[in-house]
């Protein structure tokens, strides 16, 4: 009977260690949690470090560390630099890999969790010194974060518990009364119990029956280094993944920059280097002995591109005949008068006058003749290139009836283009403008003039495309910036670093450090061809990612 | 640890003095952070010397400690190797004369093995 009682009173005791163990670890638990929000596990151990000039990320693989050094500003991956490491077991070498990271052979990050390293980095004539802590073991802040996540679901379940310990003693103590053998089955149904709370209380610390976790950690264990999204929107990029995307930074000063006038534009030819060929006259085309040029072929001035034959009617014809037969009856009966006047003229029974006169109205005669026999197998005209370029349209066919003054071929020299803007106002760039097309392609434009007649409520301006002009094209649409006197203050940075987020927000990344990207919303206004201008949103002097943003945007 | 060299790196941006927040050395030298300790560094010539001093201000005796101090000494990473003085401080003698305020670490390891590094911007 007593060893009874003393059975119970050790499972009594046990409960009471158990409800003890369970409320000093939701007590504990809810302190503070870290600078940032944890990358989730699978991340391999890393440490980081930047000056103005470098910035350092070493991630530990098995045994070495793998280093990526860039530029600061830039995040251009420096190579070729000599990199010398202060480590627990002196000072070692770091050797470049052939992409560009560094290796160090790192047998101390076995014994230790945390390693305090010195890097000095030469490159070309800058050199660094950059203190790095590396820790290994997983840092506490993170399974803060999770245990915190726990917390609700953990107090429930120990309320539960705490209830059922409360039920327990009351059977137990039952049981010490009735003092008999079945007391013994009851103090091993309640073992039983206790080690299902064990259990519980276990897992509640782990923190894995969250199924966030679940899901993180089975993303981590397949991707191994990846970029993420965090909870607070920062990106967590890792160096590897940085040099894939070609991550590119710069810092974007506050400076003034010159107001631009976005104006609508076309391409057109310069009209001193184009040119029609047009037919003077209706007829038939027909094609040089070299067949007619196609499309794009280069033309010299003065080439032939085909001939017109103009086509007889048939009044004209039924007239020509008409006129050639009184011509032939002219010209025989002045031909026997000629002959005859020649004989007489020796004599002197004709004056020398009248033979000469005959003779001269013969010709005359003749002359008229020949040119109506000209005239009825007309000549074709010549279609001749008035200017050097390219067949640019037409599409001739030979035995086609082209009417006068109809476009045969244009002709256009797509070295020299020339943009027409419409303008709402008009006024004199004083600066140079630029156009981009629809591809991002920009194109530096020279003033040439503006129109003084209003053509639907706008005025046409002309600027010379200068530079080159490949991927251009006649007729082509295109955007014109125009810059004026005007300034405006701001933050200049590449198109390409704006991102438009799926709400139309625009957003610009940060780097803020080495592997941490945090997008900024940004109010942003048009500056010229490539760059915009940040006018709110974003600080002066701040790293922004001026080239990758948009695949920064799609990690998840 | 990142949130301090995020801040530290914001400073240097700004413009700032990157040490504006951090105490007075009583030895006339340039003190920094390094994990619970503070250092001080006092570069005078060829000779460093590193005084700890404790989260209280009060300073630590660096009996049993040993450290490294690189420094910039015009372009060149100067790497000084620091044993215990009579002076109650770490020091050692570099190979040349180094500027007055050169930019570099400090690391030292305590007895305890542990290890703390102090940077100077």
């Amino acid at each position: 009977m007593f060893s009874h009682f003393g059975r119970a009173l050790r499972a009594l005791a046990a409960i009471a260690a158990l409800c003890a163990a369970t409320a000093p670890a939701s007590a504990h638990e809810g302190h503070d949690h870290g600078e940032q929000p944890a990358v989730s596990a699978g991340v391999l151990p890393r440490g980081e470090t930047d000056s103005n000039a470098f910035e350092i990320v070493a991630v530990v693989r098995g045994d070495h560390l793998e280093i990526h050094i860039d530029r600061f500003a830039t995040n251009e991956p420096v190579k070729g630099a000599i990199v010398e490491v202060e480590t627990p077991d002196g000072s070692v070498k770091a050797t470049e890999n052939a992409d560009g990271t560094y290796r160090l052979p790192a047998p101390w990050v076995a014994k230790n969790d945390r390693a305090d390293l010195i890097f000095t980095v030469t490159a070309g004539d800058a050199t660094d010194i950059l203190p790095m802590t590396i820790q290994t073991a997983r840092a506490p802040a993170q399974s803060a974060v999770q245990a915190n996540a726990d917390q609700s679901e953990h107090i429930g379940r120990n309320s539960i518990l705490l209830a059922l310990g409360g039920l327990l003693t009351g059977v137990l103590l039952t049981a010490i009364a009735l003092r008999g053998r079945r007391a013994a089955a009851l103090v091993v149904i309640l073992a039983a119990f206790t080690g299902i709370r064990d259990t519980y209380a276990h897992e509640g610390h782990d923190g894995h029956g969250h199924e966030e976790d679940k899901a993180q950690v089975a993303i981590n264990i397949v991707s191994g280094e990846r970029a993420q999204r965090l909870a607070d929107g920062t990106v967590f990029v890792p160096k590897t993944v940085q040099r894939i995307f070609a991550l590119r930074t710069l810092i974007a000063e506050q400076a003034k920059h010159k107001k631009i006038t976005e104006l609508p534009g076309r391409i057109i030819p310069d009209p001193n280097a184009s040119g029609y060929v047009q037919s003077a006259v209706g007829g038939r085309l027909s094609a040089p002995p070299d067949g007619f040029p196609r499309l794009g072929t280069r033309v010299k001035q003065g080439d032939i591109l085909g001939y017109v034959t103009p086509p007889i009617q048939a009044i004209d014809v039924s007239d020509m005949r008409q006129r050639q037969g009184e011509l032939d009856q002219q010209i025989s009966i002045v031909e026997r008068r000629f002959a005859r006047y020649e004989q007489l003229a020796p004599s002197g029974a004709i004056s020398r006058t009248q033979l000469e006169d005959t003779r001269l109205e013969l010709e005359g005669l003749r002359d008229r003749r020949a040119s109506i026999e000209r005239a009825s197998r007309r000549e074709p005209e010549a279609l001749i290139a008035p200017v050097a370029g390219i067949i640019a349209e037409g599409s001739a066919v030979a035995g086609q009836i082209v009417q006068p003054s109809s476009v045969v071929f244009n002709i256009i020299d797509p070295a020299r283009l020339w943009v027409e803007a419409l303008s709402f106002e008009s006024f004199e760039p004083s600066q140079g403008a630029r156009a981009s097309t629809y591809t991002g392609r920009n194109y530096d434009l020279i003033y040439r003039g503006t129109g003084f007649a209003d053509r639907s409520q706008s005025v046409p301006m002309h600027f010379a495309v200068t530079g080159d002009t490949a991927g251009l094209r006649a007729g082509q649409f295109l955007t014109v910036l125009v810059a004026t006197d005007e300034t405006k203050e701001g933050l200049a940075v590449p198109r390409s670093s704006v991102v438009r987020g799926s709400n139309g927000q625009d957003f610009v990344y940060e780097h803020v450090t080495p592997e941490r990207f945090v997008p900024r919303s940004v109010r942003t206004e048009p500056l010229d061809g490539d760059r915009v201008l940040i006018v709110s949103g974003i600080a002066s002097g701040k790293r922004v990612v001026s080239q990758g943003a948009d695949l920064l945007d799609h990690v998840r | 640890m990142m949130l301090r060299y995020l801040v530290l790196g914001a400073a240097l941006l700004a413009g700032l003095p990157a040490h504006a927040h951090e105490p007075k050395g009583s030895h006339g030298g340039r003190v920094g952070d390094a994990g619970g300790y503070h250092a001080e560094l006092v570069v005078n010539d060829k000779s460093v010397e590193v005084f700890l001093i404790g989260e209280d201000d009060k300073p630590i005796d660096p009996k049993g400690f040993k450290g490294v101090a690189i420094l910039n000494s015009g372009g060149k990473a100067e790497r000084v190797t620091l044993a215990p003085s009579e002076k109650n401080a770490l020091s050692g003698m570099a190979a040349t004369v180094l500027p007055a305020q050169p930019k570099g670490a400090v690391q030292f390891t305590s007895p305890d093995g542990k290890t703390a590094t102090a940077r100077f911007d």
